[in-house]
């Protein structure tokens, strides 16, 4: 019998569609390993390295009033910041059909909390508005995407069966809302967890979050001062679960009104004013001067739009399609299903690790390791990412096994994991993974000390160099370029996303 | 007959969900039920009345020589209904030979899961992955992978409720030859009149009836689901009727 | 119609919870009138709060108004608030003085460290790149691995890109086969003793201090060139405090800062004292920043 391979995976088949989405990932990732620079040079990290290893082992707790304030206040920025996001990104789900609102929420979304920041900055001076707005802004257009793609996967029924005089706000309160509520929640949940991650990096740029006193600590060698800071973060975040009732929400919220810090000083009101009609544009086109105007475009783009833009996909490219495969090797060690309910304890520890190690930190042991070169950035990104992606894999699959999907005859170790496990985590998996690729391209703004110059490091620059011209532009081209991946992932889910609700 | 010639032995056995939501009601109380070899048992009554957990405790007593058809079929969506069904005979293959199959499906075992599928209707399906089949398909799909366990004992949750009636006699009519013994779940009275030599009805987590097929009619087992519309508990039964009625009628 | 109805009460429901959010915001936004700085020093930025909490209180019982202190983590950031006046006196490096100045018409240099006067920068080399001290930056540097300090750093950035692009006249990026920021003077030294980076640009004092401290290993790491002094470290107070806390008030902040003689504050930047400044002083750091196009 003549067997061609069509028949083994037709175009009938989920997985071959899956299949072919990952080897055109993985194809673009090669093709991206030709244009970047992996040079490797000879390095003696072990003294530094060392000092790093015993300020990990023997911390710090000589501050613990400094500690505890800022342990305090990252908790109160982060809880305030999504006691507020949530609301407005649902509010923006129920709107999610308008194309204005999907564009709004992409813009919203596609600038890294750390250059928005930076912005309300500009704005707000060091003040806990702009800490809060910073974390408010994107985490909003996340939520409103996010909540409609939950909402988008539930049935449609009962929301077309509500009476049609009843307004979209209320059907939606009384028919997608309740539907899909747990999953709803445990969005919300997962997302705070992000949000005291990014609460503690917006000390990096003035709040006095955990970031402010771990950037100061890292920065002049002071290692077991850093020790301390970072495993309080990593027991902050271990323990949501028993500090985080729904009960205490309430008078936490109330409490993080108090622990916000006082603003210092006052900032004039013209500032805002100042900053959108003066500050963002380029002094050419305030004078009207046509030719300077192109001028200024053309240096800006040849020198740091275009290369910014390059070497920017490539290391994201090749930082993606590592992640997947970090999250492929890790997550069956922290899987219930597959380790079992005890062995998947250090599994879920080095995850715990890897995702509450902020990428500057990672970025620059792998540097002492590697020497400057592209490879400590994929490095850092893949591991930051893929450890967080292999927690949310593998809390799926223990979900799963919890509820009881799993059948008692189900096979046991790599074949489950192969027949089993991976194939119905595969779907998500790959989501998580396009959002990701989002991120990383946002996250690839931090890699400065690293001597890789992507838009992020553009930005960065235009930023300290007080050129908020400059800023505006690589942000708007930053921002392009995420739409343009949001859709092309939108796209290339709903190549393998199951078609349910249709027979 | 000595009890160690017996496959299924439960005694004055109670069972109850552990968990704050699951009320005082136990899902099985006072269950005593043994199954020989040989035996063709059905297990009626109305929804919620504790078949699913009567047919898991069966399955805990003989892990190893039963095929298990879970209700939902527990599929893996994204693989083929081919690896759907091989996954029942994972276990006669090593580690390495199951990996590659994922690459390219093994000779030997392509041929009997085509010839499978054949008998399941499933011929034009095979290489279609899961989640783009109708129920009445994914349904066979999992009856499949039971099959292709070949154990001399199945356990089956409704295994043929989203298929056509016709074929659901045809299918399961071939599971009972294919396996020396079988409990299913049912909920069509005539399929179990016709098909099987015992019925044991649940209601309310008690077996209340355990006979002959021959010894009991259509209008007898529906005596036992009138039963449930006791006034002991009026509403919930109530509810659990309807779906009692619409299956059979 | 009633999409349009749904969408107006989704509007309102945007509007509450704007207005609640300003609420909670405006509380926070205290309108204190108090006299406010910042300042970052050039090394060990440890403890900012406690150590700057003196000299606000030292300059509070100098001018009788009160005085806070802000910590910020940038140049770029002091500069903001110095713009936006959430700070009136800030402590600048050489460069973010400039951009400072030219950003608020009216501000003046006040005051600079003693060894602002004459600051200067090491160019430093991990043992392995084999370059040697000398009179002039060598040809070897060419294809090797470099790190600046922070962006905005006059030591760390202004000065040792504006010495590589006169000797050697190409950019950094293209001199070397990779250029990195590591932020930080600190870091810098650490980057290249541990051979991450080959060559680098550091603070002299910073260099010295950490010599002096054992944190250097003259085994791994050298001072392979030197710099010519430039000015550097300033106080740099708005042009506008005169109307909001009196007349004289300047002169009196000037006189507070060249009085401050407690060794304990002084220690805190760290400067030995401070010696008169003025916004001419810092000319040639301009000119430098022209030059390299850091400024416009």
């Amino acid at each position: 019998m003549k067997v061609s391979t069509k028949r083994w995976w037709p175009s009938h088949s989920s997985a071959r569609r899956l299949n072919a989405v990952c080897l055109l990932m993985i194809g673009a990732a090669v093709l991206a390993l030709l244009g970047v620079d992996f040079q490797r040079y000879p390095v003696d990290p072990w003294q530094e390295l060392s000092r790093i290893g015993w300020g990990l082992l023997l911390p710090g707790w000589s501050e613990a009033t400094t500690l505890i304030q800022a342990l305090l206040q990252t908790v109160a920025f982060a809880l305030l910041a999504v006691a507020v996001s949530t609301p407005l990104g649902l509010l923006l789900a129920m709107a999610f059909r308008w194309r204005l609102v999907r564009m709004l929420c992409a813009a919203l979304r596609s600038v890294h909390e750390l250059f928005w920041g930076l912005i309300f900055m500009q704005l707000f001076g060091i003040s806990p508005l702009t800490g809060l707005l910073a974390i408010i802004v994107p985490f909003s257009g996340v939520f409103a995407k996010v909540f409609a793609e939950i909402f988008e996967q539930q049935s449609p029924l009962p929301a077309r069966a509500a009476p049609k005089g009843a307004s979209v706000f209320i059907r939606t309160l009384y028919t997608l809302i309740p539907q899909s509520w747990p999953a709803l929640l445990s969005y919300t949940r997962y997302r705070f967890e992000c949000a005291l991650r990014s609460s503690a990096i917006l000390g990096f740029i003035g709040l006095p979050t955990l970031g402010f006193h771990l950037e100061t600590a890292f920065k002049q060698g002071q290692y077991s001062e850093a020790g301390a800071l970072m495993w309080a973060f990593l027991l902050l975040i271990a323990s949501i679960r028993w500090w985080l009732r729904p009960w205490l929400i309430v008078p936490y919220l109330i409490a993080a009104i108090w622990l916000l810090p006082d603003t210092i000083g006052f900032s004039d009101g013209g500032s805002l004013w100042r900053f959108v009609s003066v500050d963002i544009w380029p002094a050419a086109l305030l004078a009207g001067d046509w030719h300077g105007l192109l001028h200024w475009f053309s240096v800006m783009f040849s020198q740091q739009v275009w290369p910014g833009v390059v070497q920017t996909l490539l290391l994201t490219q090749i930082a993606v399609v590592l992640t997947g495969f970090i999250v492929l090797f890790t997550y069956p060690f922290a899987s219930r299903a597959l380790v079992g309910p005890w062995l998947r304890w250090p599994g879920r520890f080095v995850l715990l690790v890897l995702r509450c190690t902020p990428e500057m930190v990672l970025a620059f042991v792998l540097l002492l390791l590697f020497g400057p070169s592209g490879l400590p950035v994929v490095l850092a990104l893949a591991l930051h990412n893929g450890g967080l992606i292999a927690f949310l894999v593998a809390n799926a699959s223990d979900a799963a096994f919890r509820s009881g999907q799993a059948r008692a005859d189900d096979p046991r170790g790599l074949t489950r994991y192969a027949y089993i496990e991976t194939p119905r985590r595969l779907p998500a998996l790959m989501a998580f993974l396009f959002y990701r690729w989002e991120v990383i391209l946002r996250e690839s703004a931090i890699m400065g000390i690293l001597g890789v110059a992507t838009l992020g490091f553009y930005i960065d620059s235009a930023f300290e160099e007080i050129r908020y011209d400059r800023a505006f532009l690589l942000i708007v081209v930053t921002a392009l370029l995420n739409m343009l991946v949001d859709s092309l992932s939108r796209r290339m889910r709903g190549a393998f996303s199951q078609q349910t609700n249709i027979t | 007959m000595t009890a160690s010639a017996e496959l299924f032995q439960l005694i004055r056995c109670t069972f109850r969900y552990s968990g704050p939501e699951q009320g005082e009601r136990p899902a099985l109380a006072d269950i005593t039920l043994t199954i020989g070899p040989g035996e063709k048992v059905a297990l009626l009554g109305p929804s919620g009345a504790g078949k699913s957990t009567l047919l898991d405790l069966l399955y805990q007593q003989q892990p190893q020589c039963s095929a298990l058809q879970p209700q939902g079929g527990g599929l893996v969506d994204l693989l083929s209904a081919y690896q759907n069904i091989f996954i029942g005979g994972l276990d006669r293959v090593g580690t390495v030979a199951a990996l590659w199959n994922l690459v390219r499906p093994l000779a030997g075992q392509r041929q009997a899961i085509t010839d499978l599928a054949q008998r399941l209707g499933l011929q034009d399906k095979l290489w279609h992955s899961v989640d783009r089949l109708s129920g009445g398909q994914r349904q066979r799909v999992a009856l499949g992978r039971a099959l292709f366990r070949q154990q001399p004992v199945f356990l089956g949750d409704e295994p043929v409720s989203a298929v056509d009636p016709v074929q659901a006699a045809e299918l399961l009519t071939y599971v009972l030859q294919q396996h020396e013994t079988a409990v299913v779940c049912l909920h069509n009275r005539r399929l179990a009149l016709d098909l099987f030599d015992r019925i044991v009805v649940l209601q309310g987590g008690r077996i209340c009836c355990d006979a002959p097929a021959g010894d009991l009619s259509a209008e007898q087992l529906d005596h036992f689901y009138q039963q449930d519309t006791s006034p002991l508990n009026p509403v919930a039964c109530g509810h659990q009727t309807d779906g009692w009625v619409i299956r059979t009628s | 119609m009633s999409r349009l109805y749904g969408l107006l009460k989704s509007l309102v429901c945007v509007r509450l919870i704007c207005s609640s959010l300003l609420l909670l915001a405006l509380p926070l936004w205290a309108q204190a009138q108090a006299f406010v700085f910042t300042a970052i020093p050039d090394q060990d930025e440890s403890r900012l709060q406690q150590r700057f909490g003196k000299v606000a209180d030292y300059l509070s019982a100098q001018l009788g108004v009160e005085v806070q202190y802000i910590p910020v983590k940038s140049y770029a950031a002091a500069i903001t608030a110095f713009r936006n006046n959430q700070v009136q006196l800030a402590w600048f490096g050489g460069l973010s003085g400039v951009q400072a100045r030219r950003l608020v018409p009216g501000s003046q240099a006040l005051a600079q460290g003693y060894e602002d006067q004459l600051f200067k920068t090491y160019f430093i080399a991990h043992q392995d790149a084999g370059l040697e001290q000398a009179d002039e930056l060598p040809a070897a540097l060419k294809g090797k691995t470099f790190t600046f300090g922070s962006k905005g750093s006059t030591s760390g950035r202004l000065m040792p890109e504006f010495y590589l692009r006169q000797q050697f006249k190409s950019a950094p990026q293209a001199l070397f086969s990779r250029v990195g920021f590591s932020g930080d003077h600190s870091r810098t030294i650490a980057q290249v003793q541990s051979g991450a980076y080959q060559v680098g640009a550091v603070n002299y004092a910073v260099w010295e201090s950490e010599l002096a401290a054992g944190k250097i290993d003259t085994n791994k790491v050298q001072v392979i060139w030197t710099t010519p002094t430039y000015p550097d470290y300033q106080w740099t107070i708005r042009g506008d405090v005169d109307q909001h806390f009196g007349v004289g008030f300047t002169d009196n902040v000037r006189k507070a800062l060249l009085e401050m003689n407690d060794a304990e504050l002084l220690a805190s930047f760290p400067r030995l004292r401070f010696v008169p400044a003025s916004n001419g002083d810092y000319e040639p750091i301009e000119a430098t920043a022209k030059a390299i196009g850091l400024l416009d």
